[in-house]
């Protein structure tokens, strides 16, 4: 009982005891004198030393003990109070020894600790940071890396869902709908082939094993060679790395390419058999008299005739085909003229020639460092050759395809001349390399032309296309959350924890309030919740043509004209993209019901119906705020603390994006009030059933 | 040019002696006056020498090249009349235009049909006033 008083009142106590027994001394002392000296008259003598050393006993340990509380008890708790705060929480500054100056050398100690304790714990921090920071630069390295492979790279989990994926593997994938974070792998590529080569890794065991696929996306419309490999061995069943190539395009030339082949051979093969004949039985029978021959000849003229015509037109027809195909499958990336021509300029007049280049906006389809070296090779030749000072430089669109022209005010170029030029070494850093070689790998030619005292070297590229802006640059971003590699799966909805499920947050936009009376949706916005966290690059906003005029009064609101959806897809096309999106996810929206009638008039044009769980926030709002509160989206997020940027009010991805980030705050009001699975969630709305009806059946 | 009455002359520049041969006996049948030269180094030479109103040239050629060849007939400005159809077994469309560009009247390309020749021969010829 006593260690729970404080030290101060413990300490009081000591000394009103002390002071107590003193007295109880003093009087048992006096009381003894005075029976033995018997005598009645000396009593208030007794009394007054008794009272006198009383008062003074009394004095002594109050003012002994005034000093102990103030020096010692006080001190101590001061010191102790200090010392708690430097442990718990971060306290910097230095422990003030005043108060325990005369506790000796307990303050100094204490102060010395607290020091080292504050270094210590400074010293963690800065190692914390700079690790972090570490740490920090290492994964922008890395995800920058991964965005910028020229491979689609996806890391899935034991269940095939997607936890990692980079930009071009959402291309490669995205062929009907986007990928997206926690969906299944098998939405997007057929199963049988990734399935098996998952088996088989588990089989094979080895930590450094990888399989090699080959699998179609689930559209159909491409083929995919792939590598799969396991990412940690150590668990039963471990999720897996599997980066993707699209070989569409190689495999359709190299088909092309076979099939080309096997045709010139069949029909080179007959007329070449059939002619070997014919000429055969002619220089035999020649010898055999000229009767004979003069019956025959007619006929097996005509059989020659007839082959030897088919094969002519076979080799025409075929060898006209391959020429057209040279350029598909071609291993030469778009190069645009005006860098052509800097990279040329540079070369030449490093050379110190003048060259006047004049490019067009054209893109042409080459080995730019290869052509680059070859034409300014060329122009440093022309002016070694004293045929002119300075060269004009054209790129121009020439049918399918470019003209490159070199051109001076001189004396013709003799072609011979020309050829040996391009027969010698070309400086391109790698061996083998000439002229001749680079025109036949862009399947070209090269000749001057001479007229009217000017002269050029031509040099023709078989492809090229108009220059438009240069695209934007495609955001390579990487999208990924690991914590899905081991997250748990529930079977139903209802018994899920909410934190598990994935939402899809959306709003509409709409020409009026009244689905009945044929208003319809112009604009859908949906964004993902995945692991409790909005994904950021998974965001779907588009227009919708609602096949009818926009009232001005609505255009008022959303800002959305008749011009702005004219040329959008329509509701039956939008809507099957939307269900995609929404797949195996809870649907949320602000007062759900509105937007839920506008779709629901559209399933069969669709053909899917809408069966996902459907959460309302004016309902979770009501939950978590009570049916007295206004549930408006405006005056939801003001209590939450969310504020909508003005421009993005009544556009539906702003609404959409505020409501995500309500509901993520209404996600652990929700768990504080006990309601941990959605079936909890579900049974308390249902509560509030009566302020608008309930949509999960 | 080929004076009116007088019969063409046309010189085949061909390394090949069996398509030689048989051209050599179209020319004949046609009612041209021929010559063949198998090498490239000879043609221009030849050329010169002959002044023929037609030159049937094969691209393909040990020494020079048929494409060299016809550049400088081109270049030579006493030989201005004499019209060049050039062959080749590779006829690409890059090939033709190389050809045409280097200042060749005509571009047949191998195999071709004794009918299609003859025609652009006489095409060829007739521009100049032709056999009558």
């Amino acid at each position: 009982m006593m260690e729970r008083w404080s030290l101060r009142l413990r300490v009081f106590l000591l000394f009103a005891a002390l002071a107590g027994a003193s007295w109880v001394a003093l009087a048992a002392g006096l009381w003894a004198g005075y029976h033995r000296l018997s005598d009645p008259a000396v009593l208030p003598a007794f009394v007054q030393a008794g009272v006198v050393a009383g008062f003074a006993i009394l004095g002594l340990t109050a003012g002994i003990w005034y000093l102990f509380d103030e020096n010692v008890a006080r001190a101590i708790e001061r010191l102790a109070g200090g010392l708690r705060a430097r442990a718990h929480a971060a306290v910097g500054a230095e422990i003030d020894a005043g108060p325990a100056r005369y506790l000796g050398d307990l303050a100094p100690a204490a102060a010395a600790v607290t020091l080292t304790l504050a270094e210590t714990r400074n010293a963690l921090a800065e190692a914390v940071a700079r690790e972090t920071t570490r740490l920090q630069a290492e994964k922008d390295r890395l995800e920058a890396l991964l965005s910028d492979v020229p491979v689609g790279v996806l890391l899935c989990s034991a269940g095939h869902q997607l936890v990692f994926y980079n930009g071009q593997a959402a291309d490669i994938l995205g062929g009907g709908a986007a990928p997206g974070l926690d969906r299944r792998l098998f939405d997007y590529l057929r199963e049988a082939p990734v399935a098996h080569a998952y088996a088989r890794l588990l089989e094979a065991g080895d930590a450094e094993a990888a399989s090699d696929l080959l699998v179609a996306t689930v559209a159909g419309a491409r083929v995919l060679a792939g590598r799969m490999r396991l990412l940690d061995q150590g668990q039963d069943r471990p999720g897996y790395v599997l980066t993707l190539r699209d070989v569409t395009a190689d495999l359709a030339a190299h088909a092309e390419r076979g099939a080309l082949l096997a045709e010139v051979f069949d029909r080179v093969r007959r007329p070449a058999a059939n002619l070997q004949t014919v000429i055969g039985v002619l220089a035999e029978e020649a010898g055999a008299g000229p009767d004979l021959t003069r019956d025959l000849a007619p006929a097996l003229t005509g059989a020659m005739l007839e082959e030897v015509g088919s094969l002519a037109r076979a080799i025409t027809e075929l060898a006209a085909r391959y020429d057209d195909s040279r350029g598909d499958g071609w291993p030469l990336a778009f190069t645009r003229a005006s860098d052509l021509a800097d990279g040329i300029r540079a070369r030449v007049e490093a050379a110190g020639l003048e060259v006047a280049a004049d490019p067009a906006p054209i893109l042409l389809r080459c080995d730019g460092f290869e052509i680059v070296a070859l034409v300014s090779m060329l122009a440093e030749r022309v002016a070694a050759a004293r045929l002119a000072r300075g060269v004009r430089l054209e790129i121009a669109e020439d049918g399918a395809g470019a003209m490159i022209r070199l051109g001076w005010d001189g004396a013709a170029l003799p072609l011979g001349q020309l050829d040996g030029w391009l027969s010698e070494p070309l400086e391109v850093g790698m061996a083998g390399v000439t002229g001749t070689s680079v025109l036949r790998v862009h399947g070209t030619e090269c000749w001057p032309e001479h007229a009217a005292g000017r002269s050029a070297i031509c040099l023709p590229l078989r492809e090229a296309r108009r220059a438009h802006r240069r695209p934007a640059p495609v955001t390579r971003a990487v999208v990924y959350d690991f914590d899905l590699l081991s997250k748990a799966r529930n079977a139903g909805v209802l018994e899920a924890r909410l934190e598990d499920l994935t939402y899809v947050v959306f709003d509409t936009e709409t020409t009026g309030l009244l689905p009945a009376q044929g208003d319809e949706i112009v604009q859908i916005a949906a964004v993902r919740i995945v692991n409790g966290r909005r994904v950021e690059k998974e965001v779907f906003d588009t227009l919708v043509n609602p096949g009818r005029p926009i009232p001005a009064a609505s255009t008022e609101v959303h800002g959305i004209t008749g011009a702005m959806v004219a040329e959008a897809p329509g509701m039956d096309e939008v809507g099957r993209r939307f269900h995609k999106f929404a797949e195996g996810a809870v649907l949320v929206a602000h007062n759900a019901p509105f937007d839920m009638e506008f779709l629901r008039r559209h399933e069969a044009g669709i053909g899917a119906s809408f069966d996902n769980p459907i959460l309302d926030t004016v309902l979770l709002s009501a939950v978590v705020f009570g049916q007295g509160e206004t549930h408006s989206l405006d005056a939801l997020t003001h209590r939450l603390g969310i504020t909508i940027p003005e421009e993005a009010r009544h556009t539906a991805i702003g609404d959409t994006v505020a409501t995500a980030d309500a509901f993520l705050r209404l996600l652990p009001m929700l768990r504080a009030k006990g309601m941990v699975t959605f079936g909890d969630v579900l049974a308390e709305v249902r509560k509030h059933g009566r302020l608008l009806k309930d949509l999960n059946g | 040019m080929a004076e009116a009455g007088r019969r063409p002359r046309v010189l085949v520049v061909e390394d090949e002696d069996n398509i030689a041969i048989a051209l050599d006996y179209l020319m004949t049948r046609e009612g041209y006056a021929h010559d063949r030269v198998a090498n490239g180094a000879e043609a221009l030479a030849r050329i010169r020498a002959t002044h023929p109103d037609l030159v049937l040239l094969d691209v393909m050629l040990p020494g020079v090249s048929g494409y060299e060849i016809c550049q400088d007939v081109r270049m030579d400005p006493g030989l201005a009349d004499v019209k060049i159809l050039m062959m080749t077994a590779r006829g690409s469309a890059l090939e033709r235009r190389k050809g045409l560009a280097l200042g060749a009247d005509g571009f047949i390309a191998k195999p071709f049909e004794l009918k299609d020749l003859r025609a652009e021969v006489r095409r060829l010829l007739g521009e100049g006033g032709g056999p009558a």
